[in-house]
């Protein structure tokens, strides 16, 4: 009886607990979440903020519109390539770099200096780079008889693509070096006593440890090349024509410059029920797996 | 004596309330950034500020967002309330998306004001029949060549031949070399081809000409004085859409002609004003059309390149003559302001011939009438030639101040530099511009 009622307030004093962080979270986001649910609902404009309920005409318009699939194909493609050669690349450099960043930690700081800078910012430091005429590289591959147009338009997409993952390797490398410095050297040593060593230690034994790491790694950068915004809309404005427009620059203009922000917000609750079936998935993979 | 001291104390805090119900607030203006007309604006609220606001007790300060994305932060501001700038900027391309945002200022712009400002830039800052701003700055398109090369093109035998023939060869037309002033869109286009190396080898530049075509707005605000010289227009006098037409298909086709033969660079679809002004000020291209406030950039030394050798002119004809889009970017009264009186006070002062004059010779760019502009006319002389283009050459496209201007411009840009780069055909193009104006339109 004692042991019951012990536990009863236990669960009495968690639910207590919980209610702060409840109500915090109700506030952060339940609100917004309910009005954008109604915007999306409405005809709402920057000239009449509560708008009229329109049933589904948002979501049809969205849904019916070429453009938006264009830029959630864009966005999904862009993330694809962008997470395997920043994570491909990150597992190069754990490997390459690990005995030496022992030895001397202070170099990680160094590796960390492209994630540092802001998005934006870096779409304007490469629009300078890779001017055809003012540009550093342009200039000094042409001096050696390779001119290459980085920002023409059969160069752009490769370009936008080798920016974000110059910009964000770094933050994979950091995640993996870390798993990967977990691993005891005593491990390592036992498994080459029993000769697996090189290609069968690293495959065999190193990787299926860094896994979770990995899926994490995984998981945030698909997340965020996802939704890129800032260096290609600083950088080609997603164009030219619409070849570089990512979701996030469709439902910004949208928004703020064709002022159909219903039909803004319908698109961006789309994206975050096909994120939530992603992520509910994704989830069940993992822990059926482990 | 303790009485006396009562009413002494009594006087003075008497003296105080009335002073300060007397003494305005200060006002804050949210202005448009860059150079050179932030630091000429700057000096214009100094002088209001040891004079007339001195005067009356109002000091005026300013702030700025940054230009990426200064119109979507305005918006949002000015829609949820903001109180924190009394006067805004105003623009012809927008007037009508902020208009409900705004208070009118009809009752400001007297007689007199119209001695100082241009009457027609004036009507750019209306919409639906009221005045929103007082004009501050003209924008409009001059055509900026290098004149040692166009003078060389039309003197030169051997540059003259091999102009006939490349022009004969490319656009199935032999043309001959002409003063730029004389320029139609045809010899803009073999001009363009003739200076460019890959074609002629030995033109002493890289490219001929250099266009603008990041997916942006302004880029389509410059590329349609192709289409308003050959009588194009957003709609007719009864309202319906014309961009399916003759026009709109020959200024899309002069910007294709030139990018398909390589006669622009090679990134320009990533180009916008800045991107233009270093090619054309690195001495790599021959000519192009670019906005007026790039003028003072190429008179000074900044540019070695190219210095003493700018010439100036209209853009290049149509079949309707030369035609340059203009457009004004003003100052107008935040409809939240709580300073209403003040701000207008403001707004009052700055429409007169002292502020306009001091404003123009720092750098800025205001809409002069005929009497101050002859008085600045030493100090900026291309102001006066903006002054005559706007009122020969410029147009504004029907339908182009309304609440939905920004968002067709935009669909434009989308549409059109996807055309220009090869992502859409032309009548894919245009289809998507007609269904997007009459869904805009009908709104």
């Amino acid at each position: 009886m004692s042991y019951v009622s012990f536990e009863t307030k236990e669960q009495a004093s968690a639910r207590a607990l919980l209610v702060p962080l409840c109500l915090f979270l109700g506030a952060l986001l339940g609100f917004p979440t309910l009005i954008n649910l109604w915007y999306s609902f409405s005809d709402v404009s920057f000239q009449n903020m509560i708008g009229s309920f329109v049933g589904a005409e948002n979501y049809i318009a969205a849904l019916t519109n070429p453009k938006m699939w264009q830029a959630l194909g864009f966005s999904l493609q862009f993330a694809v390539i962008c997470t395997t050669l920043e994570v491909a690349a990150a597992l190069v450099l754990v490997f390459i770099l690990h005995p030496l960043l022992i030895k001397r930690p202070w170099m990680t700081a160094i590796l960390m200096l492209p994630m540092m800078v802001s998005p934006a910012l870096m779409g304007v430091m490469y629009r300078l780079i890779l001017n055809e005429f003012t540009g550093a590289i342009p200039v000094y591959l042409e001096m050696m008889g390779h001119a290459v147009n980085f920002l023409g338009r059969g160069n752009i997409y490769k370009t936008v693509v080798a920016i974000e993952v110059l910009q964000w390797t770094p933050f994979a490398f950091l995640i993996l070096l870390t798993a990967r410095q977990t691993i005891s050297y005593e491990l390592e040593e036992a498994a080459a006593v029993d000769g697996a060593t090189g290609f069968r230690s690293t495959f065999h034994i190193l990787l299926p440890m860094m896994k979770p790491a990995l899926v994490i790694v995984i998981f945030v950068r698909f997340i965020d090349s996802f939704r890129v915004f800032d260096h290609i809309y600083v950088l080609t404005g997603g164009g030219p024509g619409n070849l570089t427009t990512s979701i996030s620059i469709y439902i910004y203009k949208l928004f703020f410059v064709q002022n159909t922000l219903g039909e803004a917000v319908a698109v961006s609750i789309l994206l975050l029920l096909m994120s939530l079936t992603l992520i509910v998935v994704a989830m069940r993979l993992v822990v059926r797996r482990s | 004596m303790l009485r006396s001291k009562f009413l002494t104390a009594g006087a003075a805090i008497l003296a105080t309330a009335l002073s300060a119900s007397t003494a305005l607030a200060d006002i804050t203006i949210l202005a448009w950034p860059g150079e050179p007309s932030e630091s000429a604006f700057r000096k214009v609220l100094d002088l209001y500020n040891t004079t007339e606001g001195a005067k009356i007790n109002s000091k005026a300060s300013v702030i700025y967002f940054s230009q990426q994305g200064f119109k979507e932060k305005m918006l949002a501001d000015v829609a949820a309330g903001s109180k924190e700038f009394d006067v805004m900027l105003t623009s012809t391309y927008d007037v009508g998306l902020y208009a409900p945002f705004m208070t009118p200022i009809d009752d400001l712009v007297t007689d007199k004001v119209y001695d100082v400002i241009s009457k027609n830039a004036i009507e750019t800052q209306k919409y639906e029949g009221k005045t929103y701003g007082i004009p501050t700055d003209l924008s409009l398109h001059f055509l900026y060549y290098r004149k040692d090369l166009i003078d060389q093109l039309n003197t030169d035998p051997a540059w003259k031949a091999k102009y006939e023939e490349i022009s004969g060869k490319i656009l199935g037309k032999k043309l001959s070399p002409k003063p730029a002033d004389q320029w139609d869109w045809d010899d803009y286009i073999a001009s363009a081809l003739f200076f460019t190396k890959s074609i002629n080898p030995d033109s002493p530049v890289r490219y001929g000409t250099v266009l603008q075509m990041k997916n942006l707005l302004y880029n389509i605000m410059l590329w349609q004085g192709t289409v308003a010289s050959n009588g194009g227009n957003w709609r007719d006098k009864d309202g319906n859409i014309t961009i399916d037409s003759p026009a709109y298909k020959r200024g899309l086709e002069i910007y294709k002609i030139i990018t398909d033969n390589e006669a622009t660079p090679g990134d320009s679809s990533t180009y916008e004003y800045g991107e233009a002004n270093s090619v054309f000020g690195a001495g790599q291209v021959a000519f192009m059309v670019q906005w007026n406030a790039a003028v003072p950039e190429f008179t000074g030394d900044k540019y070695p390149a190219v210095a003493g050798k700018l010439g100036l002119s209209h853009e290049p004809a149509g079949s309707e003559g030369p035609k340059t889009h203009f457009h004004s970017l003003g100052l107008g009264l935040n409809k939240n302001t709580a300073k209403l009186d003040e701000a207008k006070a403001f707004l009052t002062w700055l429409a007169t011939a002292e502020p306009m004059k001091l404003y123009a010779k720092e750098g800025g760019s205001p809409p002069l009438a005929e009497g101050p502009m002859s008085e600045i006319a030493g100090d900026r002389p291309e102001m006066v030639l903006m002054g005559e283009h706007a009122a020969k050459y410029g147009f504004v496209m029907d339908g182009a101040t309304s609440a939905k201007a920004m968002g067709i411009y935009t669909n434009m840009a989308e549409n059109f530099t996807g055309y220009w780069t090869g992502e859409m055909e032309q009548d894919e193009a245009i289809a998507n511009v007609v269904a997007d104006m009459k869904k805009a339109f009908a709104q």
